[in-house]
């Protein structure tokens, strides 16, 4: 006890709780300063996140946009067949339309005449369209039938104000200031409307005179196909080649040597393996070129170091004495691996092949090589088939657009980005999923 | 009746469950185990007592093969289960191990549900026909390990989410299951109250009756309680090997006798 004469004033307490020492106080001040430190950096990286997917929107949602004049016409089956008996069929059924169309703008009294070239700098040329409509759906000959005609690049891009009416010259053989009148005007009128672009996701590349109907959906079946591919290679041959180094594998030289080896393969630049798949896959094995197979095949290899490394870290994460615990009730090293240390290692070896797969779903070097950037204008005929056929991949298909001169292919491929995204998302979101069913079974 | 003394530890009598001979263990260069030579009875308790670090365990690991599992461990000498050597190369190390089982110094329950730790070694060696032989079992081995009244209700809940002792009595269930006809245990009562180490203590003493059991403490009186023989370790030699009354009240060696009065150690 505490001598009466003193009190808590005149002795203070040299250690109390409630005085902040120096060293508590320099502790104190180090670890604030990690932690700013720490916020800034996630700031940093934030900010430039934002940034990032502002500027791939901003500049990829009007792919998913586009103008269509919608126009009724009817072509009578006289009209049909004497277009069909000319010389210039596509001509024929051309004037008729430009006929008709004239009609409906007059009816809504706005210009008095309107020019073919006036047509075609707005929809493209239009015979050829309608002329392979008619020749396949004969019955819907004197009928009445809206026709949709996607809007010329100019006209799409008037639209999506990246196209100025004060940038037109007068020598421009693409677009005149009374076309322009002449489109606001329909659009007044409701002829000329904004629709979600469908196409663009469904639809095939298409040449320069169409770039307002190219479609990403080839690619994006070419990057799954790929995708699966790599799947099946890798995650079997992945996996059992960590378990059996891990697990199973003798310690020595030769073991050390493969384990150096793969973590090189790892770093390996992407170019490498492409150059290899073309000489050992399509040179040497004659396996065919540019198809979702060998773009796999060589993917398989990119990715297989990753799924290895990735694997064999979970696998050795798994205590040591989870191991101890199976081989002593009595089971073999092979139950107790499948059992017990897999199942514990799964959501890292998912999140390894999630990431391996993300890397090989946006690698566009391997694939220019084994000749993956091609055009390519129409689905497989058959699943198989498309295997081995000629096919495109998304990063490839971004690349090849964005190397065009027309605005609105540009615009495609950060329409391309974004579906692009949204797959590696989605694939993130299923190995979140996969990962909690895993761990939810203990 | 087995708790007359034994001559000498050596002598391979017709009640010999397991026999070792000469063993060394080296884990790189450091020799753990120092030429031991002992014998473990059939159908007796034999308690390893000895200091931190003597080598208790890495003798235990010996006598299942465990330490076939550690990379640098290399092992000498013979050990021999009812006559035959465990470490002959046409002995399956899984076959030794459903007869000799183990609790580890360590719990090590699977993350995995109660039932499965348990359910788990009967399942692998096709002990059960149908899923009510099984629940049987489980029931059984928990009942015996001292904690079935409080899991009997949380068979489904994970075995990593109980404490520590709980986990050290579900271990101990889960060797029990496959009906081991030789249990090593390590330390099995260290996380336990007086109250479960008492019940563990009825089941050593139960398991007798069959089963030759080796229990490492570092309690000199769950030793003098539970075993009928005693072997004290010193830095990695068998120091001496006696009936466990013989070893409390009447040691030959001055270590044992330092030991287990509390002087070294
Ligand atoms: N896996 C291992 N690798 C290398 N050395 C080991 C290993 N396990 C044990 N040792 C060494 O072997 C010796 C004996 O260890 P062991 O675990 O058998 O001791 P113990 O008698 O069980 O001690 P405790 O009572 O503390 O459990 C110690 O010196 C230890 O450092
Ligand atoms: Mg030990």
């Amino acid at each position: 006890m505490t001598d009466a004469n003193f009190t808590d004033k005149d002795i203070p307490n040299p250690r109390s709780l409630t005085k902040t020492e120096r060293r508590t106080k320099r502790r104190k001040a180090a670890e604030k300063r990690f932690r700013a430190y720490g916020l800034t950096a996630i700031l940093a990286g934030l900010t430039f996140l934002v940034i990032l997917v502002y500027s791939i929107i901003l500049n990829g949602l009007p792919a998913f946009q586009r103008t269509v004049v919608s126009i009724e016409f009817t072509l009578s089956a006289e009209q049909f067949k004497e277009a069909e008996a000319a010389l210039l069929k596509t001509r024929v059924y051309s004037n008729y339309f430009i006929t008709s169309f004239t009609d409906t703008v007059n009816g809504l009294g706005l210009s008095s005449e309107i020019s073919s070239d006036s047509i075609d700098r707005i929809v493209g040329k239009i015979g050829g369209t309608l002329r392979k409509f008619y020749r396949n759906n004969q019955d819907k000959v004197g009928q009445p039938i809206t026709f949709d005609l996607p809007a010329s690049s100019l006209v799409e891009r008037y639209f999506k104000e990246t196209f100025s009416r004060e940038s037109i010259s007068e020598s421009n053989r693409f677009i005149r200031a009374e076309d322009l009148d002449l489109v606001d005007a329909l659009a007044d009128a409701g002829i000329i409307r904004q629709e979600f672009n469908w196409l663009f996701i469904t639809g095939v590349d298409t040449g320069v005179d169409n770039p307002g109907g190219a479609g990403i959906g080839a690619a994006v079946l070419g990057s799954f196909m790929m995708m699966t591919v790599v799947l099946i290679l890798s995650l079997p041959v992945g996996v059992a080649a960590s378990i059996y180094l891990e697990e199973f594998a003798p310690k020595n030289w030769f073991t050390d040597f493969i384990e150096i080896n793969i973590s090189n393969l790892a770093a390996v630049p992407s170019i490498v393996f492409g150059i290899l798949g073309l000489a050992v896959f399509i040179q040497f094995m004659h396996f065919p070129q540019s198809a979702p197979l060998v773009g796999g095949m060589v993917l398989t290899l990119m990715t297989l170091p990753t799924i290895i490394i990735s694997t064999r870290a979970s696998l050795k994460a798994v205590p040591p004495s989870i191991r101890d615990a199976a081989l002593a009730v009595g089971a073999s090293k092979m139950q107790a691996v499948f059992h017990h240390v897999l199942p514990l290692a799964m959501p890292g070896i998912l999140t390894g092949t999630i990431i391996g797969l993300a890397q090989a779903l946006g690698e566009t070097a391997p694939l220019l090589l084994i000749g993956m950037v091609g055009f390519v204008a129409r689905y497989p005929e058959t699943i198989l088939g498309g295997f081995e056929g000629p096919n495109s991949a998304l990063p490839a298909q971004i690349f090849n657009w964005a190397s065009r001169s027309d605005a609105v292919f540009v615009e495609k491929a950060w329409g391309g980005i974004i579906i692009l995204l949204i797959f590696l998302l989605s694939m993130n979101i299923v190995a979140v999923l996969l990962r909690r069913r895993f761990e939810r079974r203990w | 009746m087995y708790d007359l003394p034994h001559a000498r530890s050596d002598v391979i009598n017709s009640d010999c469950k397991i026999s070792a001979r000469n063993v060394q263990l080296y884990y790189g260069d450091n020799h753990a185990i120092k030429d031991v030579t002992a014998n473990i009875a059939d159908k007796t308790v034999t308690a390893f007592i000895g200091p931190s670090g003597c080598g208790k365990s890495t003798f235990l690991r010996c006598i299942n093969r465990m330490n076939d599992t550690i990379d640098n461990a290399r092992m000498e000498g013979t050990i021999l289960l009812d006559g035959e050597d465990i470490y002959d190369s046409k002995v399956d190390p899984v076959q030794l191990r459903a007869r000799v089982g183990m609790v580890f110094q360590k719990p090590n329950p699977f993350p995995k549900s109660i039932y499965d730790n348990v359910a788990y070694g009967p399942k692998i060696h096709g002990m059960v026909r149908n899923r009510s032989e099984l629940d049987e079992l489980v029931e059984r081995a928990l009942r015996r390990g001292a904690i079935w009244d409080e899991l009997k209700d949380r068979l489904d809940e994970p075995g990593t989410g109980l404490s520590g002792g709980q986990q050290q009595r579900l271990c101990i269930a889960r060797a029990i299951a496959t009906e081991p006809e030789v249990l090593l245990m390590d330390e099995p009562c260290s996380a336990l109250d007086p109250i479960a180490t008492a019940q563990i203590e009825e089941l050593i003493d139960e398991l007798r009756q069959n089963y030759s059991v080796v229990i490492v403490t570092h309690s000199m009186q769950q030793a003098a309680r539970v075993s009928q023989k005693t072997a004290f370790f010193h830095l990695g030699n068998l120091v001496e090997y006696a009936d466990t009354g013989q070893i409390f009240t009447n040691p030959q060696d001055p270590r044992t006798e330092s030991y287990i009065t509390g002087r070294i150690g």
